[in-house]
């Protein structure tokens, strides 16, 4: 009888156990009327502001995209942010956090460091990666199917860099620093060997540590070789003014000039009249299509005025939803067969994805003019502004 | 010859600094044999109030050099109360427990500081008037900025002020008995618990100075700037044979000269490298660091 009783209490728990996984499987079968999209993003630490502006321009977009009614079969959609803090580790761990979250796809990361590696464990559960601001080559050069880039690629900026200095600044020669990540060091090998093979001499290429305030020692040095620019690669815009206020006020009157790292309103904000007249390669945004100023609207409406990346974000988790529009599924493989297809007039350009995922490069030299930065050279046409 | 002495004075600007924080270290190490890691937040916290301060009185269309005297008290004055409460919550009630579990409480006081610092101030950095001490003057194939002119001459003075205290008033004085023997100073009439509180606030004050001059001098102050120059602080404090005044000032010193001049003359990238390796091979020959041996009657 005591056996029957012990079996009998067995079994109900069973039942119970098994009628919670049931449950459970309805929640999550109603679970995916909603569309879920991961931003991947340095939420805090030194690279925050690029980080928040790329969660913003996804969340800007899912407004513009609900408010247009949605997507049909879906009930709602929703960002769900994670914090990579542009570290590796915490970029793999912020990638199984959102797997975990059953994203279908992510947008992010920022620093190449931490999207490749969080790119290698989303692909391993087929999730669609849309990276808005990671220009290193080897990001869409390892064959990865779900990989999408909605930036340009260094190994188009360097050249583009070069061309502006050699044919624009017409400067003999350069003096590099970079900050030893990924995305910083390879951007300043490329523009040291692209700047060697046009003929300027590079008197100098130098490395710092991330996080490092003061220059002082490299500053010193960049003012003892006089180069006729002096080329800034940091991986984020408060380290570049803290470079350019302290060159300028130990009297190096090179040209200065950055990429799309620095290139960021911080920039100014911090080093005010000393960034007057520095330049930086950004992929090219025409402010006066209807795409950018749609985006614009939704997007200031909500944030303050928009970061570097804020558009390109908004264009790759746009691109996203309308692939999933089109294909009326998150199913990956059909969702990429769209995307792949896909050419619309976004904020940033008129995106469209090739086999490798990219989407082509643009690069403008800006200059800050007034405490604006104001397009000055286009790369591609080789005119100014 | 004008790199090297450009270089030279590079050192000094960032060995002052240095030594500033490392005072912090070594006085508290000195009293209760405490590793305060929690003492590279004070920096933080101190660059911090001096924007607000400095910022705000530059508004007010205050002179410059005044704004920057009157910010540079505040936030002396707000850390060393920080300081303050930071020991009486973390350390004080850890005063008769191993030395384990006070470490532990003053990392964990670092990452409450800091992150504090981060929910209250913002993730982004914060800049700097720096435009009230831009400039400088040229003397010969040298340039020298008015920052750099100010920092050594601000460490100089607190420096002297700071050996003035302790050696030459009756303060100091309790200070020295103290860490020398809490129990017998105790018996003489001398409050431990004041003094040690008072050791810890001006050692926090001398890191909100540091604070703001690097704030000044470089631009921007981050909520996580306090740890790199924390670490090397720490290390210039044992170099110069932990515990000890004079010891952590030639230590800050030193540590700021090696950095710049590996950076200078080898590499920048290998500039910390050098710095700890001078670490290790100074503790190597003398384990009590540079000035580590009349540890028992200088120390505070």
């Amino acid at each position: 009888m005591k056996r029957l009783i012990v079996l009998g209490v067995a079994l109900a728990a069973l039942a119970l156990v098994l009628a919670g996984c049931g449950s459970d499987g309805a929640e999550e079968k109603q679970a995916d009327q909603v569309l879920k999209i991961g931003t991947l993003s340095p939420l805090t630490g030194p690279y925050a502001a690029d980080g928040n502006d790329i969660r913003q321009g996804a969340e800007a977009a899912v407004a513009v995209i609900k408010a247009q009614g949605g997507i049909p079969g879906f009930s709602d959609i929703v960002v769900v942010p994670a914090d990579s803090a542009c570290d590796p580790k915490q970029a793999v761990a912020a990638a199984n956090k959102l797997i975990n979250d059953k994203v279908p796809a992510v947008v992010g990361a920022y620093c190449s460091s931490a999207t490749i590696p969080a790119s290698e464990t989303l692909a391993e559960e087929d999730i669609i990666m849309i990276t808005p601001a990671s220009t290193s080559p080897v990001v869409t050069e390892r064959g990865l199917p779900y990989m999408f880039r909605t930036c340009g690629r260094d190994d188009h900026q360097a050249p583009a860099a070069v061309k502006f200095m050699k044919e624009v600044a017409d400067v003999k020669s350069v003096f590099i620093v970079d900050d030893k990540t990924t995305y910083s060091q390879g951007m300043a090998d490329g523009v040291a060997a692209a700047a060697k093979e046009a003929g300027i001499e590079v008197l100098g290429h130098e490395h710092v540590n991330q996080g490092d305030k003061d220059f002082s020692a490299v500053l010193t040095m960049v003012k003892d070789r006089n180069p006729d620019l002096f080329y800034i690669s940091l991986q984020n815009s408060s380290s570049g003014a803290t470079m350019v206020i302290q060159a300028r006020r130990m009297g190096i009157n090179a040209i200065l000039m950055g990429q799309d790292a620095v290139f960021h309103p911080k920039l100014i904000e911090f080093a005010k009249a000393d960034a007057e007249g520095m330049f930086c390669t950004f992929g090219d945004i025409d402010t006066t299509t209807q795409g950018y100023l749609d985006f614009l609207a939704n997007y200031s409406s909500k944030y303050s005025a928009p970061g570097a990346y804020s558009a390109y974000s908004y264009d790759s988790a746009m691109a996203y939803l309308l692939a999933v529009k089109a294909a009326g599924t998150t199913d990956p493989a059909a969702v990429r067969a769209e995307l792949l297809k896909l050419s619309f007039d976004g904020a940033s350009k008129t995106v469209s994805y090739d086999e490798k995922g990219d989407s082509g490069s643009n690069y403008t030299v800006y200059q800050v003019r007034d405490g604006q930065f104001v397009p000055y050279w286009n790369s591609l046409t080789g005119q100014k502004y | 010859m004008d790199y090297f002495i450009q270089q030279l004075i590079n050192g000094l600007t960032l060995g002052g600094v240095y030594a500033l924080i490392a005072l912090g270290y070594t006085m508290v190490y000195g009293i209760i044999q405490l590793i305060n890691f929690a003492h590279g937040e004070f920096f933080a916290a101190g660059g911090y109030m001096g924007v607000i301060f400095i910022s705000w009185l530059a508004a007010q269309g205050v002179h410059p050099y005044v704004c920057l005297g009157i910010g540079l008290v505040l936030a002396m004055l707000y850390c060393a109360m920080l300081a303050m409460a930071v020991e009486r919550l973390a350390y004080r009630p850890l005063r008769q427990a191993s030395r384990l579990a006070v470490l532990l409480s003053a990392l964990g006081m670092s990452i409450f500081l800091q992150n504090g610092l981060m929910l209250t101030q913002g993730q982004y950095d914060k800049a700097y008037p720096t435009e009230i001490t831009a400039g400088g003057f040229q003397l010969g194939g040298l340039y020298i900025s008015y920052m750099q002119c100010l920092i050594v001459a601000l460490t100089i003075f607190l420096l002297v002020v700071l050996n003035l205290l302790v050696f030459k008033t009756r303060i100091g004085k309790a200070m020295r008995a103290t860490a020398q023997d809490k129990v017998m100073s105790a018996l003489v009439g001398i409050n431990a618990n004041h003094i040690i509180a008072l050791t810890f606030a001006i050692g926090a004050g001398l890191a909100a100075a540091a604070g703001i001059m690097v704030g000044l001098y470089y631009g921007t102050v981050s909520y996580s700037m306090g740890f790199v120059p924390g670490i090397k602080a720490f290390a210039a404090a044992v170099l110069g044979g932990i515990g000890n005044i004079t010891g952590a000032m030639i230590g800050g010193l030193i540590i700021g000269m090696v950095e710049i001049f590996a950076a200078g003359y080898i590499s920048s990238q290998y500039k910390d490298v050098f710095a700890f390796i001078i670490l290790i091979g100074v503790l190597y020959f003398k384990p009590t660091g540079i000035m580590g041996e009349n540890v028992d009657d200088t120390r505070v």
